[in-house]
């Protein structure tokens, strides 16, 4: 008997590798194809207005849907930051003209006024007009806190049209749970509850905000060398790996992200290679921006080597099963580089089978955390030493896209079609 | 060969475990007896803590290993600890507490010392560092020991703690110094050039067989020098690999006949500015 296969929505950006590798294992599974909708769409759609139930006629009154990454998409980039700008009512789909100065041209400022600031808090913002104009400088990375804002917005909102017009809906990733997920300092801290084992977090008794008050906690609790993470970045972006030399004071940054500065402003960016900063004044320019935008900042946990390279484990977790795993190689501090970091099999590095069970085991309990969601993929370190220990380091809801990686012979994709047959999506 | 490796890492010393007691369980096991190499990893937070906190307990502990003939301190990555940010301390009496040693490897120079370094049976010394104080080079200098057949320097630069001149090398190029060495590397440099202009016509040719300029700013000016002397040219193998020569220079050596690695060719950044391999 042929169990009945709910409709599959797939909200996401229909043109990427990711969309374009679900309708294929679809296929390949025997599957009707989801229905897509783009971010691009839905964005637009409300700006305007509308919303959810005018986009998709469904034949199921009770649809799955599968949220999918948001990124490498320009218009979808700028529509979040226009849904997370500070002058954008979202209830209303309106600029709220009159509060806050609108920016003609494309042009940040500072936002000052923030509470609880001593220090200036360099946050970069744009008004909801400007961000409909940004010409894409590529590689550049705007105003992540605004970006940040406007996901955990666009996150709402379809959950709660979705439940609206189909009262039945059910989320292959809670959207809820998708925006924890993303926010790494609120995931951190709901997994350190859960008893999984995280880098332990920079203490620290108020937000950290600026470069000074980073160093007077390192300080503080000795913590020397660190991980500063960009809350909400995806993959390497706005990682920095920080150290001080608690004897000489010498200050090392290594990170993928690039600044030019130009007319006193300064623009962060993407770089494809490890940019590495040990001058004081570029290390506080860096430090400062991504204190003030928002970041994790947790201790640098030595990571387990393979011929002189670090590494660590993304392990796909679906329906509580443990499944792919690769893992990722590095002569620098940063594994998750997109570019130029080696890949391999854990089988093929030779990692042996218990260590390679202690990261299944701890990636099931991770996911455990996240009750209402199907599939994530967690990037899980061991440490150096004789009896390394498993730790967490970043759970990703859409961590399932993973090439030239197989589980009983089944592409990641495929395999979640696989088991969505077999142990459907029960949470609603 | 047998050989055991000891670390700590983070949670380790956070927890109170010490490279001491790794040193004393070590001791007391059967292996101990026949153990040929021993390897001292990261002994927890390394850029803080010196080898002072387990010193006394390996030399204490040195007849428990009476078989051991390789020991290296400091073996660790960047990961662990930043190789110029190692704190070392004085070795020379670790070295003299096994007299049976016979390889030497340190890793990491801040605070090094080797006073006095004398031994009778050690063969070779090698010191992987970002930047060698001269006050090291001097206790080479000035060494005895007769059997060492291996001398491999990382000299590395100032800002890693290389406070140095061409002068504090020279002594090196002297001949019989170590009547018995072979194989001499002064390499990591960044006066590379200097040192292979020195090189070139000194007397310590006569007895060496391989010499190792290897991960330096070694230049066409210093390589000119090497390609002019005859004395070069008799060596059994000569290790330029990374260097800043032209093609063309690497084409002269190629045709010299030599054996010549002139692997991993470096190109000087935007401001011409040339660093050696190991400068992090």
């Amino acid at each position: 008997m042929m169990l009945h296969e709910k409709d599959l929505l797939l909200i996401s950006n229909p043109d990427n590798r990711r969309t374009a590798g679900i309708q294929e294992a679809r296929r390949q599974m025997g599957m009707k194809p989801a229905t897509v909708l783009s971010y691009e769409n839905l964005l637009r759609t409300w700006r305007r207005g509308g919303g959810l139930a005018e986009l998709v006629e469904f034949i199921s009154p009770s649809p799955l849907i599968r949220l999918d990454a948001p990124g490498e998409d320009w218009e979808v980039e700028r529509g979040l930051l226009h849904l997370g700008a500070t002058d954008y009512d979202v209830s209303d789909s309106k600029v709220l003209s009159d509060q806050v100065p609108s920016f003609k041209e494309l042009k940040a400022c500072v936002e000052t006024d923030l509470p609880s600031s001593l220090q200036k808090l360099k946050r970069e913002s744009f008004s909801a007009e400007a961000t409909l104009t940004l010409e894409q400088q590529w590689g550049r990375i705007y105003a992540p806190a605004q970006w940040f804002r406007g996901w955990k917005v666009c996150l709402d909102r379809i959950a709660q049209e979705a439940r609206e017009v189909w009262p039945g809906v059910q989320f292959w990733n809670d959207p809820d749970e998708i925006g924890m997920m993303f926010d790494k300092r609120e995931c951190q801290l709901h997994l350190m509850r859960q008893g999984i084992s995280v880098p332990p977090i920079l203490p620290s008794s108020e937000p950290i905000q600026c470069w000074e008050q980073l160093r007077a906690a390192m300080d503080a609790s000795r913590m020397h060398r660190v991980f500063i993470k960009l809350a909400c970045g995806s993959a390497a972006s706005g990682v920095v790996a920080y150290q001080v030399n608690p004897r000489t004071g010498v200050e090392i940054a290594v990170t993928t992200v690039g600044m030019e500065t130009s007319q006193g402003q300064t623009l962060f960016y993407n770089e494809g290679k490890l940019q590495k900063y040990t001058h004081p004044e570029e290390i506080r320019t860096l430090l400062d921006w991504l204190c003030a935008e928002g970041a994790q900042i947790e201790r640098w946990m030595p990571k387990a080597m393979l011929d002189q390279r670090v590494y660590d484990i993304r392990q796909l977790v679906m329906a509580g099963q443990a499944g792919h795993a690769v893992m990722r190689l590095s002569r620098t501090p940063i594994t998750n580089l997109h570019l130029r970091n080696e890949r391999m099999l854990p089988a093929e590095a030779g990692l042996p089978d218990p260590h390679m069970s202690m990261i299944q085991r701890v990636a099931r309990d991770t996911m455990l955390a996240f009750p209402n969601s199907w599939s994530a993929g967690i990037d899980v370190m061991l440490t150096s030493g004789m009896e390394p220990r498993a730790y967490v380091l970043d759970v990703n809801p859409f961590g399932d896209l993973l090439y030239r990686v197989r589980h009983q012979e089944l592409t990641p994709y495929e395999w979640e079609m696989k088991l969505l047959r077999k142990e459907p999506v029960r949470h609603a | 060969m047998q050989e055991v490796k000891l670390v700590v890492n983070y949670d380790d010393y956070e927890e109170g475990i010490r490279m001491e007691t790794l040193l004393q369980d070590l001791a007391a096991k059967p292996e101990a007896a026949t153990l040929e190499s021993l390897i001292i990893r990261d002994w927890g937070q390394a850029y803080e803590n010196s080898p002072q906190e387990f010193k006394d307990t390996l030399i204490q502990l040195a007849p428990s290993f009476p078989a051991l003939k390789q020991l290296f301190i400091g073996d660790m990555e960047s990961e662990e600890c930043e190789v110029s940010w190692i704190v070392q301390t004085n070795l020379a009496p670790i070295l003299q507490a096994f007299p049976n040693l016979t390889s030497f490897v340190i890793k990491g120079s801040s605070g090094l010392e080797l006073e006095p370094l004398q031994h009778s049976k050690l063969e070779e010394l090698v010191i992987i560092c970002g930047g060698l104080p001269k006050k090291v080079l001097h206790s080479i200098a000035s060494a005895e020991l007769p059997e060492l057949r291996k001398l491999e320097l990382y000299l590395g630069v100032e800002d890693y703690g290389f406070d140095g001149s061409i002068e504090d090398v020279l002594p090196l190029l002297e001949k019989g110094r170590f009547p018995k060495l072979e194989y001499l590397g002064l390499k990591d440099s960044e006066i590379q050039d200097e040192i292979a202009k020195a090189t070139a016509d000194a007397s310590i040719l006569e007895q060496i067989q391989i010499l190792d300029f290897s991960e330096g700013t070694l230049s066409d000016e210093g390589a000119e020098a090497l390609l002019a002397s005859e004395q070069i040219k008799q060596l059994k193998h000569l290790n330029l690999s990374y260097h800043f020569m032209t093609d063309e220079m690497m084409e002269r050596f190629k045709q010299s006949g030599m054996s010549v690695d002139v692997s991993d060719q470096q190109e000087s950044d935007e401001d011409d500015w040339r660093f050696p391999m190991l400068t992090e």
